[in-house]
């Protein structure tokens, strides 16, 4: 592989000094963080640490105060293009139908069926026709196993069908990146793995993924790199193996700790 | 006093023309008022200052003083400028003007119910501010707004009678002016109230009507399961 075109896949996502601070509060202070193609990151850390805040930056919903991010070598956003005007934000959205995001609440659009969730970025976004779109819609629904459900409202599906739906809504989009804020903290207990599953079988077709989450079990399985975020920085990142079984940092360790506390189970 | 009702017989008519006019004013302020409402509501969450700011003076300006003032400084003031427009125009704009700062209020409230994780998942997945309002926000607010947009429509039918200060003949002027005439100002008066009564709740009763329907699209085939979502999605952050 040519010199240049490795290094172009080092950063295929590219986070750049990025410094986010809301009021007093600094969300996000000066972090540098880039993902290969083909990556799965796993964001872990303890909550209000910055890491879904990393996430929204990702895909410009939360601007940062200083800092860059390119995808692909295409620039998403710069400080100094803060107030976009009508043609930048164009580009902008074009790059974001490109970046599939899926959030704790899922976000499904209630007054619109399954089906029509997943079909109208299609029509409106990508301009896809209506039989494009649909034929699409429908072979993703049926891929996240909502095959049966596609002309259920969403107040009909149950937390894990929602936020499989929500996946199946940014898949339909071709991304080439898929972000992910909790997607299963939102969810009972017996249906977080519905949805894993889902994600895991994604993380094996290669696509490159972000994902905020708590479950170590499910990160040590998919992730090939985990970070660990604390008060606005990334103070630890490497393997799965590596970062979840010896920790170099305090920190992480007290972190780590506590989670298997809540985590324990009696035999 | 006796009450005469034959003298509708030969007055009844100028009243119906006066109705009629009421009718076609209110409909057309109602027409030109609900979508430059909903401009006044998009431009108060723009992110751009100007018109931002116009629009938050246009509301702030026409919820703040007196419709029969506004009446007044459209009908007397206008002409100064060269518009001149018979008085039934001027009227029906006043009252467009009036309602629209109304009715953008309660769009504004309804974009406002809608949970901001529907505008943000629309605008992740690459749509414009625009078109995650038209696809996402807006169809949403249609069951929240319904029903203080009818309360607002019933008010403007009543509201249009102050146009009869400004020689608009429109229902409430056709009262006076055949009260003028015969002296009968119970019949008069009361055929009045019932035919605005009448306008009122034929409204209401379509409102409702068209209400129904917006809700049930949705609420068809959801029942318990339905409630329980919309409980968690409240209190969810």
């Amino acid at each position: 592989m040519m010199m240049e075109e490795t290094k172009k896949q080092d950063n295929f996502l590219q986070l750049k000094d990025i410094t986010t601070t809301f009021g007093s509060i600094v969300a996000l202070n000066n972090v540098n963080f880039s993902v290969k193609k083909g990556e799965v990151v796993c964001l872990i850390g303890p909550s209000g640490c910055g890491k879904s805040t990393l996430l929204r930056t990702a895909n410009w919903l939360t601007p940062p105060d200083k800092g860059t991010v390119s995808l692909d070598g295409v620039l998403v956003g710069s400080e100094s293009n803060k107030n976009m005007n009508l043609n930048e934000m164009k580009v902008l959205n074009g790059i974001r139908a490109r970046m599939g995001m899926v959030f704790q609440q899922f976000n499904v659009w209630p007054h619109l069926d399954a089906l029509e969730n997943v079909v109208r970025a299609q029509l409106v976004v990508a301009k896809r026709s209506r039989e494009e779109a649909e034929k699409k819609a429908t072979k993703m629904l049926f891929d996240v196993g909502l095959g049966e459900k596609i002309h259920d409202w969403p107040d009909n599906l149950s937390g894990g069908q929602k936020q499989r739906l929500g996946i199946a809504r940014a898949l339909a989009m071709d991304p080439v990146l898929m972000l992910l804020d909790e997607p299963t903290s939102a969810l009972d207990p017996e249906l977080v793995s519905e949805v894993l599953n889902v994600l895991k079988r994604l993380a094996n077709e290669g696509m490159t993924m972000i994902i905020v989450t708590h479950e170590l079990g499910f990160a040590s399985q998919v992730a090939d790199r985990v970070a660990f975020m604390e008060d606005g920085k990334i103070i630890e990142e490497g393997p799965p193996n590596v970062i979840l079984k010896s920790p170099k940092t305090q920190r992480l360790r007290l972190f780590l700790d506590k989670l298997n506390i809540t985590s324990f189970t009696p035999s | 006093m006796a009450l005469d009702f034959s003298i509708f017989v030969e007055y009844g008519p100028r009243l119906l023309m006066g109705f009629w006019l009421t009718i076609k004013i209110v409909i057309a302020a109602i027409i030109l008022g609900m979508p430059w409402g909903l401009v006044l509501a998009l431009g108060r969450r723009s992110r751009f200052l100007i018109p931002r700011l116009a629009a938050t003076s246009f509301v702030e300006i026409f919820r703040n003083t007196p419709f029969i003032i506004q009446v007044f400084l459209f009908f007397y003031v206008l002409p100064f400028y060269g518009i001149r427009f018979p008085a039934e125009y001027v009227g029906t704009l006043a009252l467009a003007a009036f309602g629209s700062a109304y009715f953008a209020e309660i769009i504004r409230g309804g974009i406002d119910a809608v949970s901001k994780g529907q505008l943000e998942s629309a605008r992740a997945i690459g749509m414009s501010d625009w078109q995650a309002m038209k696809n996402i926000v807006l169809p949403q607010t249609l069951s929240i707004i319904l029903p203080p947009l009818t309360n607002q429509t019933l008010s403007l039918i009543k509201e249009s009678a102050i146009l009869s200060t400004i020689t608009v003949n429109e229902l409430t002027m056709s009262g006076i002016r055949v009260q003028g005439e015969i002296f009968r100002p119970f019949e008069v008066f009361i055929m009045v109230a019932l035919l605005y009564w009448g306008f009122n709740e034929s409204i209401a009763f379509l409102m409702r009507k068209i209400e129904r329907k917006a809700n049930k699209a949705r609420t068809s085939n959801q029942n318990i399961a339905g409630k329980t979502t919309s409980i968690s999605r409240g209190a969810s952050r």
